[in-house]
């Protein structure tokens, strides 16, 4: 009853979630999620699709030992630059919230997940001078947009031998944009004007992973997950069906020795598919992305590996959608992490600290992402 | 322990930190659906269906009456009628008789030419059984030296305030009730002044009354301060009469104000693309007077009732009697300044009713504050006019919906 009473609340807290917001996510779906724990995001995601309370692959939750939740909490601290100037940012999103577990007297596990898809969270502010009724009058533009896509997955993996894991996961797409248009003048003779849309979206996706052990020191991990196309509905009014892309995974891990383990992976996501209806739309459009992450954990206790480990990795990712058409933005992020582990190893908490890098020509950010993930084994 | 320390530590910052998210916009790239777009135009009244009503507002029903000696052609003199006065005082169970010892009357100077010296208000016995029909002609034989109960001079420094004079002795027999007069002594009030001009006196409707005090020793045995009696009386009516011919309204011109007051009803017709999904920033009613506005000048930081034009929203559009909005936030005002060739009303508050779900006849009823006490009795060209430059106009300023890119 406690553990159902933990699970329930702790599913109900937030009803959507976001990562980290970017000038990046304004145009487009957003700023696209990486359904990471916090443990793997202090890798820099490289041991994503090994890691059970991450949501990128369901064959991971295999490794289950015990009821696990974990929820996660991110703050980035943010410097964007673009050709109207520089401001620094600051955000606190709640990325990632996974239940899960193995079933009893079977080898196998099955949990859930909300995790974020894209986050759309941005408000810009541009000064302009315009002539009204023959007099420049100088006015203020704000558009802000609160809101993302959110993934709610359902997963179970099987265990059919010590070397292979087999997991699949339902996923429901779905989430709002609030968007708000404001502008005010500085002559107090006009009155501001604010204009409020909302975007709600819904889709459904499926995904398919596994696991393979070869030997005591290399496993493998694969990944193939097609999300389908998402309805968007604009005050409640169908005005868009955007196809959502297939993701493809490969991820490596290896345990050169008892204190340290190395894991690197690959994932492709085909956003091009939404390039048509996103054009269609007015957007810029979308590109295919690519993300390469790679890192290592040690152990600083050999004896009890999940007592402060030291976590660290680098990735470089393209991002799906472009601020101006044709071009391609990319990313670049260095990892470091750890985590602590009490109550009898039924309690832990994870820190992670990464600093990314992005740009798409004259377009730049820099920003550092702290994550604090509590998971709970009761 | 110092891990546990790092990770309060990290922890506060987490929870502490304040979102920051409003960064430049540089457009388009990061201007999804472009920057909003601001239109103008300029509706004219709804041609024909723009006409003057009078009979609103009666002079005797002003909240202040103009007295002048001539500042618009013509003279006004103000009438007013005290309550009754008795000739006993109730005094412990017991109707007393009293001896008048003298007597007051006080008027509240409401607005005056502040450039102007020398004002002197003049105060004329006049016969109580005037009403609202009364007329100047009518009053006028009271107006002589013989009938000169005071002389109140308005001292050139105030420009609004009481103003007093204290009648005794043989000053008495002036305001000496008769019984002709039934307890009630009316006073007739005229300007005095070197050069042509007027003040407006507080009247009852604008709670400022003029005010009648007897000061009288009762009829008692005893010499203590029972006998001493102050009797104040406000004005049980009042109004104004003019000199002028009553006015002849040009039925191709909208005016507002005089006494009886006039008002103008003007209706104008948005079109379909503003009414249905414009977002209104700026709306100016803006007038055209026929001739350039007369009244009194120089009143600033003096009138405590300043001559403005207002435009109030109708609610249901009946005509004449159409029931207008009292919510002060939609009904545009402005000052008039003697002089002025124009009249403009931003009405933004007042034209956003006539939008959304439940929109208000787009009309407006035009009226002059306050209402029958007022020097000014503008005129303006109303949609007949030959040139469309001269008709009430709308001028709008106003966004279309903005087009929120989709995702």
């Amino acid at each position: 009853m406690h553990r159902a009473g933990l699970v329930l609340s702790l599913l109900l807290a937030p009803g959507v979630l976001w990562a980290q917001a970017s000038q990046f996510g304004v145009r487009g779906l957003g700023f696209p999620g990486r359904a990471l724990a916090v443990r793997s995001q202090g890798t820099a995601g490289g041991f994503g699709l090994f890691d059970p309370e991450s949501s990128q692959n369901p064959a991971a939750l295999a490794s289950l030992g015990a009821l696990t939740s974990v929820f996660t909490i991110s703050q980035n601290f943010r410097t964007v630059e673009n050709p109207a100037g520089t401001a620094s940012l600051r955000g606190t999103r709640f990325p990632q919230l996974m239940v899960g577990g193995p079933v009893q007297s079977m080898p196998a596990a099955v949990g859930f997940s909300y995790s974020n898809y894209t986050t759309r969270d941005f408000t810009l502010a541009t000064g302009s001078t315009i002539d009204l009724r023959g007099v420049p009058v100088s006015v203020t533009d704000t558009f802000s947009s609160r809101g993302g896509l959110s993934d709610f997955r359902i997963a179970g993996a099987y265990r059919f031998s010590d070397r292979w894991a087999l997991g699949g996961a339902f996923h429901i797409i779905s989430g709002s944009n609030r968007l708000t248009s404001t502008r005010i003048f500085d002559d107090p003779a006009y009155l501001s004007s604010r204009q409020h849309s909302e975007l709600s979206y819904a889709g459904a996706g499926i995904s398919l992973g596994l696991t393979r052990q070869f030997g005591p020191r290399f496993a493998v991990a694969g990944l193939v997950r097609a999300d389908g196309h998402v309805n968007v509905d604009r005050d409640s009014t169908r005005v868009a069906t955007v196809d959502l892309p297939y993701t493809f995974g490969l991820g490596l891990r290896w345990n050169p020795a008892a204190v340290l383990n190395v894991a690197a992976q690959t994932l492709v996501r085909t956003w091009s598919g939404a390039n048509d209806d996103l054009l269609a739309l007015g957007g810029n459009g979308a590109q295919n992305t690519i993300e390469v992450a790679a890192g290592a954990e040690y152990f600083t206790d050999r004896r009890q590996p999940t007592r402060q480990p030291i976590r660290f990795g680098a990735r470089y990712a393209t991002m799906a959608f472009p601020l101006v058409p044709g071009e391609q933005g990319h990313e670049f992020g260095l990892s470091i992490g750890s985590s602590l582990r009490f109550a009898q190893q039924r309690a832990g908490i994870d820190l992670s600290l990464e600093h990314v890098w992005r740009s798409e020509g004259v377009y730049s950010e820099r920003a550092f992402l702290l994550s604090f993930g509590i998971s709970v084994r009761p | 322990m110092r891990w546990s320390f790092g990770v309060i530590v990290a922890a506060t910052i987490l929870c502490a930190c304040q979102e920051k998210l409003t960064s430049p916009a540089d457009c388009p790239a990061l201007c999804p659906g472009g920057t909003p777009q601001v239109f103008d135009t300029v509706l004219t009244a709804v041609a024909g269906a723009d006409s003057t009503y009078t009979g609103y507002v009666q002079a005797h029903q002003a909240a202040a009456m103009p007295v002048t000696n001539g500042l618009e052609g013509f003279e006004q003199r103000g009438l007013v009628r005290f309550l009754a006065r008795g000739d006993s005082v109730t005094l412990r169970d017991t109707l007393r008789g009293y001896t008048i010892d003298s007597v007051s009357l006080s008027f509240t100077l409401v607005t005056r030419d502040t450039t102007t010296t020398g004002l002197e208000l003049l105060l004329y016995r006049v016969g109580p059984r005037f009403d609202s029909t009364t007329t100047y002609t009518d009053v006028a034989p009271a107006f002589v030296p013989e009938s000169l109960v005071a002389v109140v001079p308005i001292a050139d420094t105030v420009n609004s305030g009481i103003l007093r004079t204290v009648l005794q002795g043989a000053d008495l027999s002036k305001v000496q009730l008769s019984p002709a007069d039934s307890g009630n002594l009316a006073i007739g009030l005229r300007l005095s002044a070197p050069t042509f001009t007027g003040v407006r006196i507080g009247a009852l409707a604008g709670n400022s009354s003029p005010v009648f005090t007897t000061y009288a020793t009762l009829d008692v045995p005893d010499t203590g301060t029972a006998k001493l009696r102050n009797i104040a009386l406000t004005a049980g009516a009042n109004t104004t009469v003019s000199e002028a011919p009553p006015l002849v309204m040009d039925t191709t011109l909208l005016a507002v104000g005089g006494a009886p007051s006039s008002r103008s009803l003007i209706r104008f017709d948005l079109p379909p693309r503003i009414r249905d999904s414009a977002t209104i920033v700026r709306a100016s009613i803006e007038l055209t007077p026929v001739a350039p506005i007369i009244g009194l000048p120089n009143t600033n930081g003096s009138d405590t009732l300043p001559t403005a034009v207002v435009a109030k929203p109708l609610l249901a559009d009946v005509g004449a009697k159409s029931p207008v909005s009292i919510d002060p936030r939609r009904i545009p005002k402005d000052t008039l300044d003697v002089g002025a060739t124009g009249v403009s009303l931003e009405a933004v508050r007042l034209v956003e009713l006539w939008i959304g779900f439940a929109p208000r006849p787009s009309s407006i009823m035009l009226s002059l504050e306050p209402e029958a006490s007022s020097f000014s009795h503008p005129v303006f060209y109303s949609s007949r006019a030959l040139d469309p430059a001269l008709r009430p106009r709308l001028r709008l300023s106003y966004l279309l919906r903005f087009p929120f890119e989709g995702p």
